[in-house]
């Protein structure tokens, strides 16, 4: 790991000039340090300054209440997981911070940090494989190993997002809150994604340098509304997701009111899939009609060599995530 | 009345016979004839008659290793030390076509840079120079300064690659090895014409990693002069020692090696290895201690492997389910090395048989033995076609076991487990499952076999000590296993003491002549010896005693009531025995003997899985083994390793397998993140049953069978469960997705 200058700033702005001083060089904001660390130990990130956030107070609360949930970007998954509020109005995020990684994980990640961590790709992850993300000119999964790569939205690079949380606050209509030298934006949590084709390919994100997540804010969910996170792992134990999908319903005497579908692991951002969300609505949610939003969830699917199979999986947790709420 | 201190001495040059034996050189069996001491064979006590023995016991060292207090190799530090790490080749063959060692040497803390490979490296992770410095941070530092620039050369990492005509060579000779062939051709290929059913198939297994938690490595503690320790992650501190008194230039008797707890070798730790030969060679330089570990990426690269396999099987039986004819063509991918592949029909007969086997070598690191050389790759493709040819007959699957096992116990196996997995209750006896639902349950059987007994060189010390303690002592290392708590548990069982009374030494070449640790020997060298210098122990205490009581030494009995004599009313207590020996205590060392232990052990097991045809998702719902261990020396102990066996499989069967990239050079799955073995949820019920109907009375090594069947029980219960027949381990989402003919 190269030597770097650790800061521990007492409030935002200070954080924030620290990372943006003219002298700052390359400086990262740490949270739980679950991907800073192993991406400084793997070499892919070499900042000179990192910038403490833990030092800052009042960035890890969860409050539910005034019609909606506010969650500080420090907020640890495993309280997350466990809160019995979100548990009760926003499954889904429970439950997608309930499916990452492993308990020791859980307990030191973030919500901050699990939104902006880099993707998993094994080029990517490998120092020597100068791939596209890392500034390279080619993405080795598209004619290489690609069973994990992305079936929607890839291109020129083919990587997956990792995030669980992602998904399932997209699902929830999330925004996010972001605050740099330049003071304070908000944004729903989907325009935060960047697909590869459409910005800057080393970046999954819209966030500037010295730009700091702080926040997710997520609406109160209308009465009736139901929500959940499908997510499916190769190893049940301790995985990133093959496929998942993040299901958010209002159901009135069985017929859909409302409905926000948003898939992970099959596109390099977490995907909205707005033909499921039309099928679905007004409509009686039985199997059939769960089996049609699935297949209008994946009609654009391109696939590479090795990951059609993503195709009936993706399609399989759609189906029973909508049927799940249904009952 | 006086009494003389007097250690026991073996007899004098007793007479020598010959006796066969199975002996495990690297963990590959090999058939030896060796010569024995002719003495009166020593024997167990009846099983019935064992106070300590054959039960559960805990594990004396389960508490400082779950609280962290046990001290591994990547623990021991010593003052002076200096921290070495290595520079790999990260393409499977290049020219060195840089190296900056002045930028490397000037890095703070940075005391010695050794280039190990100048010019061309032949395989993926071989070591090319390593840093020591003051520090494991300023090593990493050295390793970046160095700045190494690799020029590619042609290579092959894969078999069609290695395969084809005008491939770049492996080495010297040529990609493809010379065939090993058994049986006839010909009476084979008749016998397959002439059979009622065939069936015929290509079965893969890929190359699989020991992934032992603690990585390879050493710290040599030399500071100058004509002694060194060597701490060892090793199965074989002797020979590790000896190997490293070598390369440092020291007699072998100078330099002792020690490896207190190991965290896993399974086959790839018997050697010194490049890194222990480099840290050897650095602390010679320096005259300083080195810590050597390899990281978790060096492990998966260069620490050897278990042989990949794909073979082509055509298998025929008659209408009543016997085999009649086996041909099968196999190819070994074992890197550098030429792999291992047990002879096929493995556990069965089969009238006629013909098998044609050849290496496919390729710029990787070479395999070594792992857990069963060889075995769990033949036992996935036997039981996989004994399973389809069972199929196209509509025979039933236990049955077609039954009648074509090569031994009897087998069938008695075979029907225990079929109760304990629930068969008679299974809807799909002869035909598959349909994929008709979220669950679908399926079942799969798989046997095997592993032979090898003890070592005859094997010898272990007691002694008694005038408090009443005993220390009983042998150089072989545990690892992992329990070779500590039996090694005390027969010292307690024979002087009739609590198993807390007996502590054991091990793990240290300056104890008595030990074993390497492979092949499942460890039990069946240390034991016997073990047992046999607790008899001659009680022999002189007895004689000893004789002398003090004024009695016949063949009277004396020891208890847990004390010592006794046939010929007294009143028992003395055990620590007043003792307290009539002279201040060094008593000692006798003991030797192998034949007699103790038995060879040649028998596994067999079932696994039930639920198979979700939705996702392709395999979830492993319970694995039955029923496995001959011989004399059980501590039961819990066994049915630990035989759990770990079972649970090794299950990661062959669901989740393990290196990934390469071919083009770039690399391999994807280098870490524990993307190389899945099984975590906790992955775990299934197991029942897990010693066969009690094995009354042999002699030490068998148990680690090996158990890891052998499982796999292939599961692949067979992937298909059973929905017709799902994936041939290509390892048995994931995607592949269950395809065979399903649901990915379009």
């Amino acid at each position: 790991m190269k030597s770097f200058r650790f800061l521990n700033p007492a409030s935002l702005d200070e954080a924030i000039a620290l990372a943006t001083a003219p002298d700052a060089g390359d400086a990262r904001f740490l949270a739980g340090g679950q991907d800073l660390l192993t991406e400084m130990q793997e070499h892919l990130a070499e900042p000179d300054r990192v910038v403490n956030l833990k030092s800052v107070p009042g960035l890890d609360r969860i409050e539910a209440g005034g019609g909606r949930l506010r969650v500080g970007a420090l907020a640890t998954l495993v309280r997350l997981e466990r809160e019995a509020a979100v548990r009760a109005r926003w499954a889904a995020l429970s439950e997608a911070a309930a499916s990452v990684a492993s308990p020791q994980i859980r307990s030191c990640a973030t919500l901050g940090g699990n939104l902006c961590q880099r993707p998993r790709c094994a080029y990517y992850r490998i120092e020597e494989a100068r791939c596209l993300k890392k500034g390279g000119t080619e993405c080795f999964a598209y004619g290489g190993s690609n069973k994990y790569s992305a079936i929607l939205g890839g291109g020129p690079s083919w990587i997956v997002h990792p995030s669980d949380l992602a998904p399932a606050l997209v699902a929830l209509d999330a925004e996010i809150v972001l605050r740099g030298a330049g003071g304070e934006r908000r944004l729903p949590l989907e325009k935060f994604y960047v697909l590869p084709a459409d910005g800057d390919v080393t970046k999954e994100t819209v966030l500037a340098p010295g730009e700091v997540v702080t926040e997710v804010v997520v609406p109160e969910p209308p009465a009736g509304a139901r929500s959940t996170y499908l997510k499916f792992r190769e190893r049940e134990s301790y995985d990133f997701a093959l496929a998942a999908v993040a299901a958010s319903l209002v159901l009135q005497d069985g017929v859909v009111r409302t409905a926000r579908i948003c898939l992970g692991g099959v596109a390099p951002v977490p995907w909205r899939a707005p033909q499921a969300e039309a099928a679905l609505l007004g409509r009686r949610l039985d199997a059939a009609l769960a089996k049609q939003a699935a297949a209008a969830a994946l009609a654009g699917a391109a696939p590479l060599e090795q990951n059609a199979f993503k195709i009936p999986l993706t399609k399989t947790l759609v189906e029973r995530a909508l049927l799940a709420l249904a009952r | 009345m006086k009494l003389e201190p007097r250690a026991v001495p073996l007899q004098d040059a007793p007479p020598k016979r010959k006796v066969k034996t199975t002996q495990v050189v690297n963990g590959i069996e090999t058939e030896v004839e060796i010569e024995v001491e002719d003495v009166p064979a020593g024997q167990w006590p009846p099983r019935a008659s064992l106070r300590v023995l054959n039960h559960d016991i805990p594990r004396v060292d389960g508490p400082v290793k779950v609280s962290g207090a046990a001290r591994y190799t990547h623990d021991v530090r010593v003052p002076g030390m200096v921290w070495a790490r290595l520079l790999l080749s990260p393409l499977p063959r290049a020219r060195v076509a840089a190296l900056d060692l002045e930028a490397a040497r000037a890095v703070p803390g940075v005391v010695h840079v050794l280039v190990v490979e100048r010019e061309e490296t032949g395989w993926l992770g071989q070591p090319v120079a390593v840093v020591a410095a003051e520090t494991l941070e300023a090593a990493g530092d050295g390793l970046r300064a160095l700045a190494a620039r690799f020029e590619p050369l042609p290579w092959v990492v894969d078999h069609a690659a290695a395969v084809r005509e005008g491939a770049p060579a492996v080495g010297r000779g040529a990609n493809v090895g010379r065939p090993e062939t058994d049986g006839d051709e010909a009476r084979a290929r008749a016998a397959l014409s002439a059979s009622a059913t065939r069936v015929r198939a290509t079965y893969t297994v890929p190359v699989q990693h020991h992934a032992s938690l603690e990585t390879h490595g050493v710290v040599v503690d030399y500071r100058g002069g004509e002694d060194a320790v060597v701490y060892c992650s090793t199965q074989y501190a002797q020979g590790f020692a000896a190997e490293a008194a070598k390369e440092l230039g020291l007699k072998a008797g100078n330099v002792r090696g020690v490896v207190e707890h190991m965290g896993g070798g399974f086959g790839s730790k018997f050697g010194l290895d490049a890194q222990g030969l480099y840290a050897c060679r650095i602390a010679k330089e320096l005259k300083r201690p080195v810590h050597l570990m390899l990281d978790r990426r060096a492990e998966f690269l260069m620490s050897g492997n278990r042989s990949g396999t794909s073979m082509t099987i055509e298998a025929g039986c008659d209408a009543q389910g016997s085999l009649t004819g086996l041909v099968a063509e196999a190819w070994k991918h074992g890197g550098l090395g030429r792999g291992s592949l047990s002879g096929l029909p493995y556990c069965y007969k089969a009238g006629a048989h013909f098998r044609d086997v050849r290496s496919v070598r390729m710029h990787l690191d070479a395999s070594r033995a792992m857990r069963a050389p060889g075995h769990p790759q033949a036992s996935f493709g036997m039981e996989s076609i004994l399973d389809e040819l069972a199929y196209a007959a509509g025979l039933d699957l236990v049955e077609i076991r039954r009648r074509n096992a090569a031994h009897p116990a087998w069938v008695r196996q075979l029907d225990r487990v079929a109760r304990e997995i629930g068969w008679d209750q299974h809807p799909h006896r002869t035909q598959p499952g349909k994929p008709d639902r979220e669950e679908c349950i399926g079942i799969g059987f798989g046997i095997s076999n592993w032979g090898s007994g003890g070592s005859s060189d094997c010898e272990a010390e007691v002694r008694i000590e005038k408090d009443g303690s005993v220390v009983v002592a042998c150089a072989a290392q545990d690892l992992g296993t329990g070779t500590r708590m039996y090694m005390a548990a027969i010292a307690a069982e024979e002087f009739g003491l609590p198993v807390a009374a007996v502590t054991a030494r091990l793990g240290d070449s300056r104890l008595p002549t030990g074993v390497a640790s492979g092949g499942s020997v460890t039990t069946p060298s240390v034991a016997p010896a073990v047992k046999d210098a607790c008899t001659r122990a009680r022999g002189a205490f007895a004689a000893h005693l004789a002398q003090v009581l004024g009695r016949s030494a063949e009277g004396f009995r020891f208890g847990p009531d004390g010592v006794r004599h046939d010929g007294m009313t009143e028992r003395l207590a055990w620590s007043k025995a003792c307290g009539t020996l002279p201040a060094e205590g008593l000692s006798a060392r003991g030797k192998w003997q034949e007699s103790l232990q038995t060879r040649g052990v028998r596994c067999t097991q079932a696994a039930q899985v639920a198979v979700d045809p939705g996702t392709g998702r395999v979830r492993v719902l319970h694995m039955v083994c029923l496995q001959e261990v011989g004399l059980a020396l501590n039961r819990l102990a066994v049915k630990s390793q035989i759990q770990g066996g079972m649970i090794q499989a299950l990661g062959y069967a669901l989740g393990e397998g290196r990934q390469l990239d071919s083009a770039l050079g690399l391999q994807l799955n280098a870490s524990f993140e993307e190389y899945k073995i099984p975590h906790a949820l992955e775990i299934p019920r197991m029942t897990t049953l010693i066969d009690d109907d094995d009354t042999r009375n002699g030490v068998a090594g148990v680690g090996e069978p158990p890891a052998i069947p499982g796999a292939s029980a599961i692949a067979n219960a992937v298909h059973n469960a929905c017709g799902a027949r994936v041939r290509e381990l390892p048995i994931t989402p995607d592949k269950v997705l395809l065979a399903l003919g649901k990915v379009v």
